[in-house]
């Protein structure tokens, strides 16, 4: 088959120049985006100087907050590398346009399951770490298959779905925790400390270096980050993840299975973001207690959000949020400024990014000043 | 400075570059005088609808004029150009399908009672607008449950509500049947009468030479030449555009015909609102022969062919492909069974606007080698696949990372035909498959069917072009309220007069004829 119809149309010329400007693009992105942090830091701090208090005391504390001291960069990366796992496993069902808030409700089950093992079966070293991982995960993923069944195959709205389920974990989390993992005679609600060879050890006890609960559960953000992204842009998998995404209707139409698609979606999502719950007990807090996972299955849902969905970002604006939880609270303690205020500033600012205003602001004004050539 | 013009809108020297960098248009002089018919045509890309776009204000041009009756405007949004009377109805259609169509028209500009919408008023313009230019529609359906020749119809009374005096119309007669085209061309002429000017693009030349006073030519973002219509004749209009010969003509050696490939029994389909569109359908399509579907649209060919693509469930009867039963099977298995599927509805189907075109190309092929080997996808082999298609079916792309939202109309066509006739099927379903592509491409097209029912391809055309069925069809059969009422050999003494009665009900064979021969 050669083509019969000539084309009046130079391509190789317009690739270049199509080429060219996606790189201009790319930078143009990065460069608005740094831009748009920085204008919304901007407002936040006129915002405090209104309000009477002293704007460049609450910044200095904010913004060096997490580097004063190593057991503060240390909460900075703990924190970080919690929300960048729910972020990760959240964006997997986000990418085939599934709104699924399961991550909080995913991260407790996948922390109980794991901890049956972790504080009742001594393991040898390795193994003692693997396979709460493993049970954590696996928890994690029949999580996410019932409301990707039940959205798949029932169509049951899954935003609803998701978050009944997170309800019923949590409710099932602390009658477990009350009930059956709290010793006979114990005062406070929480479990027995896992086995030593579960540990995800901390760099203070690997290297001496003291960056507080900070430990080897970073391994498990690297590795999350480029499966996820293997998964999504490099089989095929994540190729009918990504078509449902853009068009469910021609994904099915293409010959995709997109029902079996949506449920492995969410499912996968749920495994990953399961790892968030294991590293909290595993390598954090080495134990569970009542409210174990504060707002972490939330926050992880806007790191997705700010990277877009883009797994080679979230440990990017996974680091950036816990930059600004982290240094949220030093504002809060330096500068007197109640904690209401430090959650405007940060809602500004993820406001901004996600909607990309700042981005459009620009855009249009480089289209006319194109146009004015 | 207002200056004496015989023109009522005067584009002067218009370039366009697009923010990825395509320059659509270059130093375009384009002018049109009041109470004329003007075609503006040429290939799949070349510039028609972004011209036209920035004189409705879609788009701002990177340099150029623009006057309208002499006076230099710039129409910096749609609102603006209506206010200069400046009406457009697209390619691709902007109603809002849960509107009844009396809402769609004013829609934007609707007659308030204390600020509510008043509906009365809204259906009573409606029925005189459509009365007046003698556009027929039913006020008070909702869009989504009228034909796309009303929808037309409601794109155009809403620009007249508006005030257009000037109606750009984008490819109308693309989605249209011969037999609305007819009427829509009857419409334009009323509106010229009643002072309307109206701009009209069309790949079809034997309607610009119908219905136009004057021809624009578009070829590579340039504008070629302006002349009257009157004074060219198709080829020469063809050649304006191509710079070569296009013969629309189809050489077949004889069928040699196999096996029966697609075998349909006692199909049954009916609608969710109950009504039935496929009433004991029964054919065989054999491989190495080409079955043209020929009817007046909305008699169930569309069903027909989306229940046989899977996309539709039918309500009773069978359908086998090679022996192997898929009725009601989901589009995948029907694809892996061996059927590759020209949608009708490209757009909706068709692409993801947001994927690239070599994403678009392996929608139905992704899983196997080479674009997946070890279970991981090959982006070489991808990119590869995609540069090859672009290449055959001529797409205009600058390569295959662009996303198919920055594609011409006709280029995202190409992307679906490129991919469903490269995908070597069994049964080959073409509906409507030179719909929106320019006449090069349809020659490819053509060519590409013929060739594969060579190759012992079973092809089942369906289109709404009898001239298309009959140039390239083996057998034609002839389907009439859901029904077959016809199964013709395609001879050369086969006329279009002697299908037509079928096609209108006013004849048709017996059970027996039919089945004989279906
Ligand atoms: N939004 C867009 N972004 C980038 N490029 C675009 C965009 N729209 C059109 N183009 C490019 O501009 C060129 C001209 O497109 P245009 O839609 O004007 O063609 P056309 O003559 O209307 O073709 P068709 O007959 O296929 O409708 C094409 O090469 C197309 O790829
Ligand atoms: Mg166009």
């Amino acid at each position: 088959m050669e083509s019969t119809v000539p084309l009046s149309f130079d391509r190789a010329a317009a690739r270049k120049v199509v080429q060219a400007e996606r790189r201009r693009s790319t930078l143009i992105d990065v460069g608005v985006t740094l831009a748009t942090i920085f204008a919304a830091l901007l407002m936040g701090f006129v915002v405090i100087a209104l309000l009477g208090k002293d704007p460049v005391r609450a910044y200095e504390a904010l913004l060096t907050g997490p580097l004063t001291r190593l057991g503060r960069t240390g909460r900075w990366l703990e924190l970080a590398t919690n929300l960048i796992l729910v972020g990760l496993g959240v964006s997997i069902a986000f990418r085939a346009r599934q709104f699924s808030l399961g991550g909080q409700g995913q991260m407790v089950a996948g922390a109980i399951v794991a901890a049956l093992i972790a504080i009742y079966v001594p393991l040898p070293p390795l193994l003692g770490v693997l396979l709460p991982i493993a049970a954590a995960m696996a928890t994690g993923f029949l999580l996410g298959l019932l409301p990707g069944a039940m959205k798949a195959y029932l169509n049951a709205n899954e935003i609803v779905s998701t978050l009944m389920l997170n309800a019923i974990v949590l409710r099932l989390y602390d009658y477990i925790l009350t009930f059956h993992l709290k010793p006979q005679g114990s005062e406070t609600t929480r479990s027995l400390p896992v086995q030593p060879t579960a540990q995800l050890p901390t760099f203070y006890e690997l290297l001496g270096v003291d960056l507080g609960r900070f430990n080897l559960g970073v391994v498990l953000v690297i590795v999350g980050a480029v499966g996820v992204w293997l998964l999504l842009e490099r089989t095929p998998f994540g190729f009918a993840i990504r078509t449902i995404g853009a068009n469910e209707k021609f994904a099915r139409y293409g010959g995709i299975d997109t029902r079996r698609v949506i449920m492995l979606a969410f499912a996968a999502g749920g495994a990953v973001s399961a790892l968030a719950g294991v590293h909290l007990l595993l390598g954090v807090h080495r134990r569970l207690f009542l409210d174990f996972v504060g707002n972490i299955g939330w926050d992880g849902i806007t790191v997705a959000l700010l990277a877009r969905n883009n797994p080679l970002l979230v440990p990017l604006s996974g680091l950036f949020y816990a930059y600004l939880l982290v240094g949220g609270d030093r504002v809060e303690q330096q500068a007197q400024v109640g904690s209401e205020l430090v959650q405007v500033i940060q809602a500004v600012i993820i406001l901004l990014i996600t909607a990309q205003v700042l981005g459009d602001w620009i855009r249009a004004w480089r289209a006319r000043a194109q146009v004015e050539v | 400075m207002t200056q004496a013009t015989p023109f009522i809108v005067e584009m002067r020297d218009i370039s366009k570059v697009y923010p990825n960098g395509v320059r659509a248009n270059e130093h375009v002089n384009f002018a049109v005088r009041p109470r004329e018919i003007h075609a503006l045509v040429g290939e799949n890309g070349a510039g028609k609808s972004t011209l036209m776009k920035i004189l409705y204000g879609m788009e701002r041009p990177s340099s150029g004029q623009i006057f309208v009756r002499g006076k230099p405007v710039s129409i910096h949004s749609p609102h603006e150009a209506i206010a200069l009377g400046i009406g457009m109805v697209h390619q691709n259609f902007m109603l809002v399908p849960s509107f009844t169509i009396a809402e769609n028209v004013v829609l934007g500009a609707e007659p308030a009672r204390r600020r509510l919408l008043d509906y009365r008023a809204a259906v009573e313009i409606t029925r005189q607008l459509s009365a007046q230019y003698g556009l027929e529609v039913d006020p008070e359906a909702p869009v989504e449950a009228v034909p796309v020749g009303m929808r037309q119809r409601v794109e155009i009374l809403k620009a007249l509500y508006r005030g257009a005096d000037v109606l750009i119309l984008d490819e109308p007669t693309a989605v249209l049947t011969p037999q609305e085209t007819h009427e829509l061309f009857a419409a334009i002429r009323q509106l010229v009468q009643s002072g309307k000017t109206v701009i009209f693009i069309s790949h079809k030349l034997r309607e610009v030479k119908a219905i136009s006073d004057r021809v624009s030519v578009m070829r590579n973002a340039r504008l070629v030449d302006t002349v009257n219509t009157a004074e060219v004749s198709e080829e020469q209009l063809a050649r304006m555009m191509v710079g070569r010969e296009v013969f629309l003509r189809v050489d077949k050696a004889p069928m040699r015909r196999g096996e029966p490939v697609l075998q349909v029994r006692d199909l049954e389909y009916v609608t969710e609102a109950g009504v039935e569109m496929l009433k004991g359908v029964s054919f065989n399509v054999y491989a190495g022969e080409i079955l043209g579907v020929a009817g007046v649209e909305g008699n169930g060919q569309t069903e027909l062919v989306e229940v046989i693509a899977g996309l539709r469930s039918a309500a009773a009867g069978q359908v086998r492909l090679c022996g192997v039963d898929i009725t009601n099977a989901p589009p995948r298995r029907v694809r892996q069974a061996g059927v590759a599927h020209i949608p009708e509805d490209r757009l909706t189907n068709g692409v993801a606007l947001s994927m690239s075109i070599a994403e678009n190309l392996i929608v139905d092929r992704y899983e196997r080698p080479p674009f997946t080997r070890g279970g991981l996808m090959q982006p070489a082999a991808v990119a590869e696949h995609a540069e090859r298609l672009i290449d055959q079916f001529a797409i205009r792309a600058p390569d295959g990372d662009a996303p198919v939202a920055s594609l011409s109309g006709g280029n995202m066509q190409k992307v679906v035909l490129a991919r469903e006739l490269s995908s070597s099927p069994k049964l080959l379903i073409a509906a409507q498959p030179t719909r929106g592509v320019d006449i090069g491409a349809s020659e490819f097209i053509y060519e590409q069917l013929v060739r594969a029912r060579d190759n012992g391809v079973a092809v089942l055309l369906v289109s709404a072009d009898l001239s298309e069925v009959m140039s390239l069809a083996d057998r034609i059969m002839v389907m009439k309220d859901g029904r077959i009422t016809a199964v013709l050999d395609n001879t050369p003494d086969l006329t279009e007069e002697a299908i037509g009665y079928y096609m209108l009900g006013v004849k048709r064979m017996s059970a027996e004829e039919i089945a004989a021969r279906a």
